[in-house]
């Protein structure tokens, strides 16, 4: 990268909330043409940040400089006047718009009439400089999440942005979509215009990026190049110790069967699904978002059930009809929405834990709660799980990402399964937390408890599982072993470049490559 | 320093304190106020509604509404009357009564649990629906002359000073705090008022805990229904009109959450002591009913609008208190959150 001037410059920000410095003095300068990365663990100021440069919050101190000027942000769409937006992991789309209404919605000054000819000549050709093809009259509801963030990327080109913020843009994304996102982002570079890029997902950000940032409790640490940083480095820096390879996995031995599913379905949704979950072993569920592979949880646990095909529990056949059954049965799921359905926000860590066995185990005869018996019971989850808080009797709601998705783990593991789906454990979760929650999968499975492990995050998958079962389009496409299976071969399964797959009613499907 | 006072900033405190303060200004004015028979029957005279506002905390904690509770009330008070016309001995008359309080509930209950309809339409529906209902079985017949033991129930002093409906406000109170505030069913009306959908992914029957709350929502409106007409001694078809909203304010007045999840009894009962309280103390300084309800009207709004204050206070201290810290402790970590 050739050294020019910069186009956006941020000098000794800070900003406060209350009791807490969420940033700190922070410099940072953004060269036209770069993919700058951003890295932190949560709350290490990143989100402030966007929204300083967004002009939703104005900093305590400090300056932001745009071509060398000190600019005032008052609003984001002062912001996105100065040609600085950002693109989220959930797209801020209006469904019931077409697309190309979509990319021109912050256009105000349109006439009194709309020239829609214009409009669709003007969005086809945003999009062809994007290399997009997509139907600029389709209406939004219709079009994937990658989609969406495409639509959300034009309406920037459209307002002619010169700074573009990326947060967390992947999350939500296949691997095949993330590949699409790359390759526009690489076109908006040439372009010139500056990105900053900010993803958890180390192996993306050595990818993509020119240079990497590093933030940490609100401070800047380091800014280098990409080929003077390591993964190893980064995590240094993030986490300010040293982190071993958050890989580890001891294969377990394969035992008893727990549970076995034949020819499992749900009408419109997914079907023919065949698979055994042995004790002590985690079961990877592999494929791209919307397979159907949070539904087949769901199923299991009752929420969704099957209407096809027959689960057996301990060799013996069962119709599971709801969560409470399931419960019964042993199967626990923990799901990948924390907030919305995974715990209840504002009450306390211990009332959240101790939900689904309070009626069985947390009630005197005459109905009322033990208070003191769940207090102990958070207590010894809260040593554990290494949850960080100072009272187990703090709301739930107030706890970081990493902290939240413990006290999920700690509510489940209470129940005693004998069978934990989790789905997606490690999303939104920073490295320190996210090796935590690996190594606990690890002891879980030693133990004896079986796992269920749904996942986005491909080298998680890999790394953690013990076998591989991958779905596309509501198939089962393939089941790897811990030893054939590659990230090439998964990708490969659930991408559906194999035409014809026909669903090997043996244990253990040995999927040859592709011709 | 400070932190150990903020505790007591909440809601419940602020009540507890305008409590005291109306008590304070009415025990000024007349020095019959504080006298056990004014008392008696300053609670007298609103009895029903305030046993109705205890069922309905629950189910306002649990993020749902009736709003038919008052034609339930209604159509109890009807049904016993068209029995008693009928010639029914008075004993079958109240079961009766009470049993088409539990009917009604049961509807509500399997519209709202089961069916997944909304609670403010399936209970608005029923509202008109019970009210129809109880009208056509008076028409517009005035029906009194029940048996004296009936009158006697609602007029007469059963224990000491206390008459029925008072002791069983008391009974039901003290139930009512046991269950919510410390039994594993108040414990899930919480969890599911603050989100069923955690609640359903927990493994917990939220159609059996909505079912029951509102049968036993129908069971204590008719329970009100049938002391009302043995205080009274006379029904119409127009029996308890309007409670509804007085009962709600209640329970909105005591900080229960029109969105569910959080709010107590003891905020409940505290907010009936001071709607009691006020409209007896205007009242004996000859203040119009139109008034009071005017004065009971801005106190709903502040209640909803106060603990916003209250929290901007908390946060306003928790700076200070920072500076101040910083200020002698320099380099104190504050890791975000």
């Amino acid at each position: 990268m050739e050294k020019q001037t910069p186009v956006f410059q941020m000098k000794h920000i800070s900003k406060r909330f209350d009791t807490t410095q969420a940033l700190d003095d922070v410099s940072m300068d953004l060269y036209p043409g770069e993919i700058h990365a951003l890295l932190g663990e949560n709350g290490a100021g990143k989100s402030t940040l966007i929204k300083i440069m967004t002009g939703i919050y104005s900093p305590d101190e400090g300056d932001l400089l745009l071509d060398g000027k000190t600019i005032r942000l008052n609003s984001s769409v002062e912001a996105q006047d100065f040609g600085i937006a950002a693109i989220y992991q959930e797209p801020m789309v209006f469904p019931d718009l077409n697309v190309a209404e979509n990319i021109f919605i912050t256009h105000r000054s349109r006439g009194l009439l709309m020239n829609w000819g214009k409009l669709y000549e003007d969005a086809e050709a945003i999009l062809a400089k994007l290399g997009v093809k997509l139907d600029v009259r389709m209406p939004a509801r219709g079009l994937t999440l990658a989609a969406q963030q495409t639509v959300e990327i034009a309406k920037a080109i459209s307002l002619k942005v010169r700074v573009l913020i990326m947060d967390e843009p992947t999350a939500s994304l296949s691997a095949h979509e993330v590949r699409q996102l790359f390759k526009l982002t690489y076109s908006l570079r040439d372009q010139g215009v500056s990105i900053l890029f900010i993803s958890h997902r180390m192996e993306e950000i050595f990818e993509i990026a020119d240079r990497v940032t590093v933030f940490r409790d609100g401070k800047h640490i380091s800014t280098r190049p990409r080929a003077e940083v390591t993964q190893e480095s980064c995590i240094q820096d993030m986490v300010g110790r040293k982190v071993e390879d958050f890989f580890v996995k001891n294969s377990s031995p394969r035992s008893d069967l727990f549970l076995s599913a034949h020819g499992l379905g749900r009408k419109g949704v997914f079907e023919g699904l065949n698979f055994d979950v042995f004790r002590g072993e985690v079961l990877g569920f592999a494929g791209l978002v919307g397979s159907g592979r949070t539904n087949v949880g769901l199923a299991l646990f009752g929420i969704e059930p099957a209407d096809s095909g027959e689960i057996k529990v301990n060799g013996k056949l069962e119709i599971v009809r709801s969560p409470e059954q399931a419960l019964k049965l042993g199967i626990a799921y923990m799901t990948e929405d924390r907030r919305q359905i995974g715990l209840t926000m504002t009450m306390s860590i211990t009332s959240n834990i101790s939900l689904p066995m309070l009626l069985r185990q947390y009630l005197t005869r005459m109905g009322l709660v033990k208070h003191k018996a769940e207090t102990i019971t958070a207590n010894q989850f809260r040593e554990r799980l290494n949850i960080r808080t100072t009272n187990v009797e703090q709301q739930v709601g107030r706890l970081s990402g990493g902290n939240q998705q413990k006290v999920m783990l700690s509510k489940w593991l209470n129940a005693r399964p004998q069978l934990l789906i989790l789905d997606e454990p490690t999303r939104g979760i920073d490295v320190g937390a996210k090796a935590e929650v690996h190594q606990l999968i690890n002891e879980l499975a030693a133990q004896g408890l079986s796992i269920i492990m749904i996942s986005s995050d491909m080298p998680e998958v890999l790394a953690m599982s013990d076998r591989i079962l991958v779905m596309r389009e509501g198939r089962q496409m393939a089941i790897f072993n811990r030893s054939e299976a590659t990230q090439k071969k998964v990708l490969t399964a659930a991408m559906g470049a194999v035409p014809h797959f026909e669903v090997d009613d043996e244990k253990e499907s040995e999927m040859e490559k592709p011709a | 320093m400070l932190r150990k006072y903020e505790r007591f900033l909440t809601w419940e405190t602020l009540l507890f304190v305008l409590l005291v303060v109306i008590v304070g200004i009415n025990a000024l004015q007349t020095p019959f106020y504080l006298r056990l028979e004014n008392q008696i029957n300053l609670f007298q005279l609103s009895i029903e509604k305030i046993i109705v506002a205890l069922i309905m905390t629950f189910i306002i904690i649990n993020a749902e509404i009736d709003l038919s509770v008052a034609s339930i009330m209604g159509l109890a008070a009807c049904t016993t009357s068209y029995l008693w016309l009928h010639k029914v001995p008075m004993e079958w008359c109240v079961l009766g009564g009470l049993l088409s309080g539990v009917a009604a509930g049961l509807f509500n209950g399997f519209m709202v649990a089961r069916v997944g309809l909304p609670s403010l339409v399936v209970t608005l529906a029923g509202m008109i629906g019970f009210r129809g209902l109880a009208r056509v079985l008076l028409e517009d017949r005035s029906v009194g002359e029940f048996p004296a033991w009936f009158n006697n129930l609602g007029q007469q002093p059963i224990l000491g000073p206390f008459p029925l409906a008072l002791i069983i406000f008391f009974i039901l109170l003290v139930i009512a705090i046991i269950i919510l505030q410390y039994s594993g069913f108040g414990r899930l009306v919480y969890v599911i008022g603050n989100n069923k959908d955690v609640a359903r992914f927990s493994g917990v029957k939220v159609e059996q805990v909505k079912m029951t709350l509102y049968i036993a929502s129908g069971f204590v409106a008719a329970l009100a229904g049938l002391l009302y007409t043995s205080r009274l001694g006379a029904v119409r078809g127009d029996t308890a009109l309007g409670f509804e909203l007085d009962v709600i304010t209640m329970v909105l007045l005591g900080g229960v959450s029109i969105f569910g999840g959080s709010g107590s009894i003891w905020g409940v009962l505290l907010s009936i002591l001071i709607i009691l309280n006020l409209r007896n103390g205007m009242g004996l300084a000859n203040i119009s009913g139109n008034t009071q309800t005017g004065v009971i009207g801005v106190l709903l709004i502040l209640s909803v609008f106060l603990p916003n204050i209250a929290r901007e206070v908390r946060n306003f201290w928790n700076r200070r208190m920072y500076v101040h810290r910083s200020h002698t402790q320099t380099t104190e970590d504050t890791k975000g959150g």
